[in-house]
C-alpha cells in the first residue's frame, strides 16, 4: 500500500488544482482547531454513552414499498381475495376508493434459520436475513408521499425540520475533513417528493444539509473545481490566488481580533482543498475491480445506477462519510416504488434494480470489516394497501410497512412488531419513526431526548416529544 | 444563558417557591432541579434523616423527577395542572397533595399498590370507562410509572403550585414607556442625547462598562449603507463623507439612503424572510407561482413609502376591506399566500389539508406581526405560554374561508373602480334592486341599450351546402333553410354544417331551435323529454383556397331560456362536459346567438362551418334547428327571454310595473356585463381568497371556491378524528385590549373576519404589536434583537438584554414616529450606540462576551443576497430596473412529474435579468440555488427571523469556483482596467471598489505581483472571496 501522502502529494502535483498548496501545508501541519464557534456551527462531539456505530446508509424507496409483496407475507390475503372488506368510505390521503382485497400475486417462501418469509421478488437479500432486524410494524401518521417523506427523515409532516443525516452532522460533526459529512445520492432519474427538503438542515446551520451528488456526473461535488472555460481560475493562478487569500485573510484578521467568525472562514478554504484533492478519489469507481462491479450490478442495466450509488456509498462511508441516504427512485408516478396501476407489473422492475445492489453492499462491508460500526437502514415512507386500487394495484398506506436494520449494534435475525392479517394496520409493537430514530441515534451514542436545539419558541428534537429505543433488536 | 439567569433570580429571592415555579413553567429537571430538590427536602425538614436513608431519598428523588414527572407532564398535566388551568374531574398532578387527595373517584394513587391506583388502573387501560390518556402510554412509560407507585410513590412536590400571573411576562405587561435613564454623557457632550444611548449606557455602566470609541467614516458609511440598502457606498460616497463627517453630513447620508428605492428591495427581503415567502408551494408537487411577485413588489413600494405599521398590517391581511377603492393594493395580500402549499394533501386529504395550511398560516401571522409562538397551542394549553388550546383554534376560523391560490386584481386603480361599479351594477340587477334600477345611471343606459338595438339584427339564413351528423342522424334540409333530424337517435353527436352567406361582414351567428310535431314532446330537442344539450359551437371560415379553417372567437352567448344551471354561456366556455339546455321549457322555439370578439369580413366564395357538439348522451340531440348570421352593429344581436321581448314591445307609457322593473333587470345586467367584458384582462397575485386558481404545474390552473368560512373545531390533541366544540374567530384572550373573539357580525363574512384580526393586532393597546415591530427592526441593525428571537417572546424565547429599552422604543415609534419604520431607523442609526466601532475588547469581552450589553457594534458577515449584490456592484454589472416578474436563473426541464428540475451550474450569466438584485429571484421553495444556500439563505419551509451564519469547505467551493463568482470576476476586471491607465491603477480601483479605501504599499506590492503573473480576473475572484469583502465592520 503506497503512503497516503506521499500518494496526494503526488496527486496534487499532477492536478495542479488550486487549494492543493494550502491542503498541503494543513496535511502537514494537522492543526486543529478547536474553539467554540466550530464546535457550534460545525458539529459538536456530542457523545451521551459509547456508540456502537459511527457510520450509517440508508436505502430509501421512494413512493411506499409493498410490504405484502416483498416481506410481509399475508396468507389471509389469499382466502379473501376478492371481498369488498375494506373502508366504505375514502380514508384521507387514499388517492382513490378502496377496491376489493387482493392476494399479493408473488410467491413466498421462508427463509433462513429465522424464518423470515420473503417473496419471490428479493431472492438475493433472502439469503441475508439472518443478518438482518425487522420492524414489522412501522407505522406513519399521513398517506400522502409529501408528508410521508418528510416525516420518515426529519420525523415531521411539515417542510423546514433538519432530517436525521441533519442532525447526525450536528451532533457528531465529521469523520474526515477530506469529505463532506452528509451526503445523499438520489436516483438518476430525479430528486424524491419534497426535492432537497428531504435533506434540508432545516434550521440547523446550513453547513448540516446533505450534499446531492449526481453519482454520474463529471462534477460529483457542486463547484468542486472551476469551469475550465475561466482559463484565469485554474492552473497556477487558482494555486497562487489561494495563497493570495490566505494572506490577505491572516492580515485581515490580525486587525480584526477576536472573531471566531473570521477563522472559520479561513479554515473553510483549507478544508475545501482537502475536499478537492480526496473528492475525485473517492467517486473514481473505476478503481474498484470487475468483479466489484460485476457484484453490485454495474454491468447490466437494470441494476447499474442503484448498484453504482451503493458501492459509491461503500466508498463514501469507507472514506469517512457519516451518513449516506441512497435513494431508489424519483417523484412522479412512474419508475419507482408508488404502484398504484398495476402491483404485478409496477413492482418487480423495482425489487429488481436494488436486490442485487443491496446484497452485494451487505456482503462487500462485511468482507471489508466495516460491519463492526456501520449501519444499515432499508426503508420507505409508508406501506401499501391490501385492497386493490383499480384492480390490480395497490393504494398508499400510512398503516403498516416494513423497515429492516443491518450491521453494527444490530441483533441479527430478529423481527420485531405485527401488522394485522392483511398487513393493513400495525397491531402489536407500533413502531413509529421517532422509535427508529431514537433506535439510530442511540446506537450512534446519541440520547435522542438529550439532542435538541431550541427554534421558534420550542425545543425541537428529531423525535418530537416521541421517540423510545427498540431494544428488542439491539445486540 | 438566558435559562440561568431567570433561575439564579429565583434562587435569590423566592427559595420556598422554586418547585412551584418549576412544575409551573416546566423548565426541564436539569442538575439544577435536583439541587432545588434537596434543597426543598431540607426545607420540609427530612434533612435531619441519617446518611445512608438521605442517599436513598436523593435516589428516590433522582427517579422521580428524571423519569416519573416527566411521564406526567408530558400525558396528564394537560388536563390536571394548575399550570394549564385545567383540572379535570378535579384532580391535579403537579403536586402530591393532589394525588394524594384526589379528584371525584378518590385518591389517584395508593402507594406501594399499582394495582389498587386509579391512576395506574387508568393508564393501563384496566376499566373501559376509565381509560387514560385516550392513546395508550409506551410500555415503558407505564412501567416506569407501576415501579414508581410499587416502591413507595416518592414525590416532593410538597407546595401546591401558583398559575403564574400570565401577563407579569415581559411582552404581556402593559406597555408603558419607562423614563429615560439620566446620564452623565448628556451634560458631558453637550449634545442633545438620543434615548437609546441612555438606555445602553444605564446598563453598561451597572457592569463596570463604557460604549466603544465611533467607528471610523468609511467604517460607519459601509455599516450604514448595508443595513439600509443592502449595498456597497460607492468609493467617492465613502471619500466624501470621509471629507465631512460631521453629524449633519451624516444625517443626509441616511436621509439619502432612506429615500432611496434600493431600501425597499433590502427590507422587503428580511419580511420575506420572516414570514416564509417564496416563488413555489414546497411539498411533493413544488409547482411554481409565477404570480407570485407582485406581493414582493407590494412590499417593496410600501417600505419605501413608509407606510404606518398599521396600516401595512391591515394592508397584508385585509385591505380588500379597510381600503376597498385601492385595487392597486390587493397584492398586499400576497402575505396570505407566503407558505407553503400541499397540493398532494389538497387532493386527497381535504379535512388533513385545511388543518395544517390553515396552521401554517395561523404561525405565519403571529409570529411575524406579535412574536408568538400561537402553534405551540395547538395540541394543548400552550406549555409555557399563556395560550389556551382555544385560543389557536380561534385564530384558525379566522381564516378558514380562505384557500391559497392566485386572485385577480386591477392594478390600474380607474379600472378597478370601473370593475367594481359594473359588479355592483350587475348584482344589483341580479338581485332586482328597484332603488338601483331606477337610478338616473341605469335609466340611462336602459335607454342606450333600446336606442342601440333599434328593432334588432337583421338576419340572414346559412345558404347551406352541406350538413353532417358525425353519429348517423339523418338531417333533412327544409325549405326555410332549417334542418330537421329523423332516423336513429345516437347517444351523443355532433353536426357540422356548411354554408355560405351573402353578408360581406359578419358579427353573430343565430342558432333557433324550432318545435315539431315529430319530435318527443314537439321538441325542438330529441331527447325524450323534448330538451337537448349543446355541448360546444365553434364557427371557422374556410376562405378561397384556403385549406386551413380560420376560427372565429366568441365572445358572448346569450339564450332567450337557460335551464337552470345549463346557461348558454357553457357551449361556449371550451369545456365539453358543460352544456346548454332549455328545460322544462319544451315545445316552444328557443334562441341563442353568438357574438363574435370582433367583425369578420368576409370574402366572395368564403366557406362558413359551424360545429355543434351535442356531447352530454342520453341522446340530448338538438332535433329542428336553422343557423342565420348578421352583420349587425354590437347591441343589436342578442337573445331576450320571450317575456322581456314581449314586454319590450308594449309602449312603455302602458308596460306594468313589473314589467318595467324585469325589462331594466335584464337591460342593465345585459349592459353590465358587456361593459365589464370590455374592462381588460385582471392582472393575478398568488394570495388567498374565497375564489381562487391553483397553479398545478405545467401552466394549468386548478379553480376552487369556498361559499363561506368552514366550520372549526377544535381537535383533541390535535388529532382531526377528535373534533370537540366549534370554535369561532378570535385570537388570544390573554391580551386584554379588545375582545378576543370577534364579534358575532363576523362569522359569515370572511373577509370581515381578516379585518377583525387586522385591527386586533395592530390595535395600538397590543402589547405585542409594537414590542415585536422595533426589536425585529433592531435585530436587522446589530445583527441581533435586544430579544434574540425575533419571533417568540414567550417564555421559551430568548430574555431581552433591554427590556426597558425594547417598551421605550415601542411607544415611541407607536406615537411619536407614528408607525413610521424610517423614522425608527433614524433615531437608531442616529444613536452613538449604532456609531461605535465593531472591534473586540478583551476586558469588556470577559464581562459580556456575546455582547448583549452592545459595548462594541457587532460585525456583520454579508447575508447571501447582499454577497450577490455586492458582486453584481463591483463588477459594475448591477442593474437597477424594480419589479416584475421573478428572475430565473436557472435552467428548467420538465420534471418526473408536476416538479420541474432545475440545474443553477448551467445558467448563462449574461443573460438578461441576471444582473438585478437578489431580491428579483426566483426562489424555488424545495429547489434552493446552492451558492445561496452555503451563505445561509434559509430553507423557506420554515419561518426565517433570524439568519444563520456558517463558514463550510462547500461555501469556499462555491464562493472560489462558482460560474456567478468567476463571470462577474472577469466583468469587474475588464471594468476596472476601463478606469486605469496603468497596472498600479487598475489594482487601486479594484480595492477602491472592493473594499472602498485605497491599497496599503503592502497590498499593492502583493496584489500587482500577483495580477502581473495571472490578471485582474483572478485577483477579482480573490478579493471577492476575501473577508474583508464579506464582512460589514
Amino acid at each position: 500500500m503506497p503512503d497516503p501522502i506521499s500518494n496526494r502529494r503526488q496527486m496534487l502535483l499532477q492536478s495542479g488544482g488550486g487549494f492543493a498548496s494550502v491542503a498541503l501545508a494543513n496535511m502537514l501541519a494537522e492543526n486543529a482547531r478547536s474553539d467554540s464557534h466550530d464546535r457550534d456551527v460545525h458539529g459538536g462531539r456530542v457523545q451521551h454513552h459509547l456508540p456502537k456505530v459511527k457510520r450509517v446508509i440508508q436505502l430509501f424507496m421512494t413512493g411506499g414499498a409493498s410490504p405484502m409483496d416483498t416481506f410481509d407475507y399475508k396468507p389471509e390475503l389469499e382466502r379473501l381475495h376478492g371481498q369488498m372488506l375494506g373502508p366504505t368510505e375514502k380514508p384521507e390521503g387514499f388517492t382513490a376508493p378502496a377496491g376489493a382485497i387482493m392476494k399479493s400475486p408473488f410467491a413466498f417462501a421462508q427463509y433462513g434459520e429465522c424464518g423470515r418469509w420473503v417473496s419471490n421478488l428479493f431472492p438475493e437479500q433472502a439469503k441475508l436475513v439472518d443478518e438482518m432486524a425487522f420492524l414489522m410494524a412501522m407505522t406513519t401518521k399521513t398517506n400522502v408521499h409529501g408528508p410521508g417523506t418528510y416525516m420518515m427523515n426529519s420525523g415531521f409532516l411539515l417542510p423546514g425540520f433538519p432530517c436525521m443525516g441533519a442532525w447526525i452532522s450536528y451532533a457528531l460533526g465529521n469523520l474526515t475533513d477530506n469529505l463532506p459529512t452528509f451526503v445523499v445520492l438520489p436516483d438518476a432519474r430525479g430528486l424524491p417528493y419534497n426535492q432537497q427538503g428531504c435533506f434540508s438542515a432545516g434550521f440547523l446551520p446550513a453547513i448540516h444539509e446533505g450534499i446531492v451528488i449526481q453519482a454520474t456526473s463529471k462534477n460529483p461535488i457542486p463547484d468542486l473545481m472551476p469551469d475550465v472555460r475561466y482559463e484565469f481560475a485554474n492552473g497556477s493562478a487558482d494555486r497562487d490566488g489561494l495563497n493570495l487569500l490566505n494572506k490577505i485573510n491572516q492580515l485581515h484578521r490580525e486587525s480584526n481580533s477576536g472573531d471566531t467568525r473570521l477563522d472559520a472562514r479561513i479554515a473553510g478554504y483549507e478544508l475545501a482543498a482537502k475536499m478537492q484533492l480526496s473528492a475525485p478519489e473517492a467517486f473514481d469507481l473505476s478503481q474498484e475491480s470487475e468483479s466489484t462491479h460485476e457484484s453490485y450490478g454495474l454491468p447490466k442495466a437494470s441494476t447499474s445506477d442503484f448498484g453504482r450509488r451503493c458501492l459509491l456509498a461503500r466508498r463514501l462511508v469507507e472514506r469517512g462519510v457519516r451518513f449516506v441516504q441512497v435513494w431508489s427512485g424519483p417523484q412522479g408516478a412512474v419508475n419507482n416504488w408508488d404502484n398504484h396501476g398495476n402491483i404485478q407489473t409496477e413492482l418487480p422492475p423495482m425489487t429488481e434494480s436494488v436486490d442485487r445492489p443491496i446484497a452485494a453492499l451487505l456482503r462487500d462491508l462485511k468482507a471489508r470489516g466495516l460491519d463492526s460500526d456501520t449501519l444499515v437502514i432499508w426503508t420507505t415512507e409508508f406501506g401499501r394497501t391490501p385492497f386493490a386500487q383499480g384492480s390490480l394495484g395497490r393504494d398508499h398506506n400510512g398503516g403498516s410497512f416494513v423497515t429492516w436494520l443491518w450491521g453494527a449494534g444490530i441483533q441479527p435475525g430478529v423481527s420485531h412488531g405485527r401488522s394485522d392479517d392483511w398487513g393493513y394496520q400495525a397491531v402489536e409493537n407500533k413502531t413509529w419513526c421517532y422509535d427508529l430514530h431514537a433506535t439510530i441515534l442511540h446506537l450512534l451514542g446519541i440520547d435522542h431526548e438529550r439532542l435538541s436545539v431550541r427554534q421558534n419558541g420550542i425545543d425541537r428534537r428529531l423525535t418530537d416529544v416521541h421517540g423510545h429505543v427498540i431494544h428488542d433488536i439491539l445486540a | 444563558m438566558a435559562h440561568h439567569t431567570v433561575r439564579s433570580v429565583f434562587r435569590e429571592t423566592y427559595p420556598s417557591q422554586i418547585i412551584g415555579s418549576l412544575s409551573v413553567t416546566g423548565i426541564r429537571a436539569s442538575s439544577w432541579s435536583r439541587s432545588c430538590a434537596s434543597l426543598a427536602l431540607m426545607l420540609l425538614g427530612v434533612a435531619s434523616v441519617v446518611a445512608p436513608a438521605q442517599t436513598r431519598a436523593e435516589d428516590a428523588a433522582d427517579t422521580f423527577h428524571q423519569k416519573v414527572e416527566p411521564i406526567l407532564r408530558r400525558h396528564c398535566y394537560g388536563c390536571h395542572s394548575h399550570a394549564s388551568g385545567q383540572m379535570e374531574s378535579g384532580l391535579s398532578l403537579d403536586w402530591k397533595s393532589g394525588w394524594v387527595t384526589g379528584g371525584d373517584r378518590g385518591p389517584a394513587i395508593v402507594p406501594m399498590q399499582p394495582e389498587a391506583s386509579l391512576l395506574i388502573r387508568a393508564i393501563e387501560h384496566t376499566d373501559a370507562e376509565l381509560k387514560m390518556p385516550e392513546e395508550k402510554l409506551h410500555p415503558d412509560d407505564i412501567a416506569i410509572l407501576v415501579t414508581w407507585v410499587r416502591q413507595g410513590a416518592f414525590d416532593d412536590r410538597a407546595i401546591e403550585p401558583q398559575a403564574t400571573e400570565p401577563t407579569a411576562w415581559w411582552s404581556l405587561r402593559p406597555l408603558i414607556a419607562p423614563p429615560i435613564p439620566k446620564s452623565p454623557n448628556t451634560s458631558e457632550r453637550g449634545l442633545q442625547e438620543n434615548p437609546i444611548d441612555a438606555f445602553i449606557d444605564e446598563k453598561l455602566t451597572d457592569a463596570g462598562l463604557s460604549i466603544n470609541k465611533p467607528a471610523s467614516p468609511r467604517d460607519l458609511i459601509r455599516r450604514l449603507s448595508y443595513d439600509l440598502t443592502g449595498l456597497p457606498p460607492s468609493p467617492e460616497d465613502v471619500e466624501a463623507f470621509a471629507a465631512d463627517p460631521s453629524p449633519e453630513a451624516y444625517r443626509r447620508w441616511v436621509d439619502r439612503l432612506l429615500d432611496s428605492p434600493r431600501y425597499g428591495e433590502r427590507w422587503a427581503r428580511h419580511w420575506m424572510d420572516t414570514i416564509h415567502f417564496a416563488d413555489s408551494h414546497g411539498y411533493e408537487h413544488d409547482v411554481g407561482r409565477d404570480n407570485a411577485w407582485p406581493y414582493r413588489d407590494y412590499l417593496i413600494q410600501s417600505l419605501n413609502q413608509d407606510v404606518p405599521w398599521s396600516r401595512w398590517i391591515r394592508q397584508q391581511l385585509a385591505v380588500d376591506v379597510f381600503e376597498p377603492e385601492a385595487t392597486d393594493l390587493i397584492p398586499a395580500l400576497g402575505f396570505l399566500g407566503a407558505g407553503t402549499f400541499d397540493l398532494s394533501t389538497y387532493s386527497t386529504g381535504p379535512v388533513t389539508f385545511d388543518y395544517l395550511d390553515r396552521d401554517d398560516l395561523v404561525t405565519q401571522t403571529m409570529a411575524a406581526f406579535a412574536s408568538t409562538t400561537a402553534n405551540c397551542a395547538r395540541c394543548h394549553a400552550h406549555k409555557f405560554d399563556p395560550i389556551a388550546q382555544e385560543d389557536y383554534y380561534a385564530l384558525q376560523a379566522v381564516f378558514s374561508g380562505i384557500v391559497k391560490g392566485d386572485i385577480p386584481y386591477d392594478a390600474d386603480r380607474a379600472i378597478g373602480t370601473q370593475r367594481r361599479q359594473w359588479i355592483a351594477m350587475r348584482d344589483a340587477a341580479i338581485a332586482r334592486q328597484e332603488g338601483a334600477l331606477n337610478s338616473e345611471v341605469a335609466q340611462k343606459l336602459i335607454a342606450d341599450w333600446v336606442e342601440a338595438r333599434g328593432d334588432g339584427a337583421v338576419w340572414q339564413p346559412l345558404d347551406l351546402q352541406s350538413y353532417v351528423s358525425m353519429e348517423g342522424s339523418n338531417l333533412i334540409k327544409r325549405a326555410d333553410e332549417s334542418l330537421i333530424a329523423s332516423g336513429p337517435s345516437p347517444d351523443t353527436d355532433a353536426y357540422v354544417l356548411t354554408g355560405s352567406s351573402s353578408c360581406s361582414r359578419i358579427t353573430a351567428l343565430r342558432l333557433e331551435l324550432l318545435p315539431d310535431d315529430s319530435l318527443p314532446m314537439k321538441g325542438p330537442g330529441r331527447c325524450q323529454n323534448g330538451n337537448l344539450h349543446l355541448s360546444e359551437v365553434s364557427i371557422r371560415l374556410f376562405e378561397p383556397g384556403s385549406k386551413e379553417g380560420r376560427p372565429i372567437r366568441i365572445a358572448r352567448a346569450t339564450a332567450d331560456f337557460n335551464q337552470e344551471g345549463w346557461g348558454v354561456e357553457r357551449a361556449i366556455d371550451g369545456d365539453n362536459k358543460t352544456a346548454w339546455g332549455i328545460h322544462p321549457a319544451v315545445g316552444q322555439p328557443h334562441q341563442a346567438i353568438f357574438e363574435f370578439e370582433q367583425s369578420v369580413e368576409i370574402a366572395a366564395g368564403t366557406i362558413v362551418t359551424v360545429t355543434l357538439k351535442q356531447l352530454h348522451g342520453g341522446s340530448h340531440l338538438i332535433g329542428a334547428f336553422r343557423l342565420s348570421l348578421t352583420d349587425g352593429p354590437p347591441g343589436q344581436a342578442i337573445a331576450l327571454p320571450q317575456a322581456i321581448e314581449t314586454a319590450l314591445k308594449i309602449p312603455s307609457s302602458k308596460r306594468s310595473p313589473e314589467e318595467q322593473l324585469s325589462i331594466a333587470a335584464h337591460i342593465v345586467r345585459l349592459a353590465a356585463e358587456a361593459e365589464l367584458a370590455k374592462l381588460p384582462v385582471p392582472s393575478k397575485v398568488f394570495a388567498a381568497g374565497t375564489s381562487v386558481s391553483i397553479p398545478t404545474g405545467n401552466g394549468k390552473d386548478q379553480a376552487a371556491a369556498i361559499a363561506g368560512p368552514k366550520v372549526v373545531h377544535l381537535f383533541q390533541r390535535g388529532d382531526i378524528n377528535k373534533p370537540q366544540q366549534v370554535v369561532g374567530p378570535g385570537a388570544l384572550s390573554v391580551l386584554q385590549h379588545t375582545a378576543s373573539r370577534f364579534d358575532a357580525s363576523v362569522m359569515d363574512k370572511e373577509s370581515a373576519r381578516r379585518a377583525a384580526l387586522a385591527d386586533w393586532i395592530a390595535h395600538p393597546e397590543n402589547v405585542l404589536t409594537w414590542r415585536s415591530a422595533v426589536n425585529r427592526v433592531w435585530h436587522y441593525h446589530f445583527g441581533r434583537g435586544l430579544c434574540d428571537t425575533p419571533s417568540d417572546f414567550g417564555r421559551m424565547g430568548g430574555v431581552p438584554s433591554h427590556p426597558e429599552l425594547i417598551d421605550w422604543l415601542a411607544v415611541w415609534f407607536r406615537d411619536d414616529a407614528r408607525g413610521s419604520l424610517k423614522q425608527l431607523h433614524r433615531l437608531i442609526v442616529t444613536s452613538r450606540t449604532y456609531q461605535q466601532r465593531s472591534d473586540e475588547r478583551p476586558d469588556a469581552a470577559e464581562v459580556d462576551a456575546e455582547n448583549r450589553l452592545l459595548w462594541r457594534q457587532n460585525r456583520m458577515r454579508l447575508d447571501a443576497d447582499a454577497f450577490r449584490d455586492y458582486v453584481l456592484a463591483f463588477s459594475g454589472r448591477l442593474e437597477f430596473a424594480m419589479g416584475g416578474p421573478a428572475i430565473q436563473q436557472f435552467h428548467q426541464q420538465p420534471g418526473p412529474q408536476s416538479t420541474p428540475k432545475l440545474d443553477y451550474a448551467v445558467y448563462d450569466w449574461s443573460s438578461p435579468g441576471s444582473n438585478r438584485r437578489s431580491i428579483y429571484r426566483y426562489v424555488w421553495r424545495g429547489i434552493p440555488d446552492p451558492m445561496m444556500s452555503s451563505l445561509d439563505f434559509p430553507d423557506l419551509g420554515l419561518l426565517a427571523p433570524v439568519r444563520g451564519f456558517s463558514a463550510s469547505p462547500l461555501q469556499s467551493l462555491a464562493l472560489y469556483n462558482n460560474p456567478f463568482v468567476l463571470h462577474h470576476s472577469q466583468i469587474a476586471a475588464a471594468r476596472m482596467n476601463d478606469m486605469a491607465k496603468d497596472s498600479s491603477e487598475a489594482v487601486r480601483q479594484t480595492i477602491r471598489w472592493a473594499y472602498q479605501r485605497d491599497p496599503t504599499d503592502r497590498e499593492q506590492a502583493m496584489f500587482q505581483t500577483y495580477m502581473d503573473e495571472h490578471g485582474l480576473a483572478a485577483l477579482c475572484r480573490v478579493i471577492i472571496n476575501s473577508n474583508e469583502f464579506l464582512f460589514v465592520p
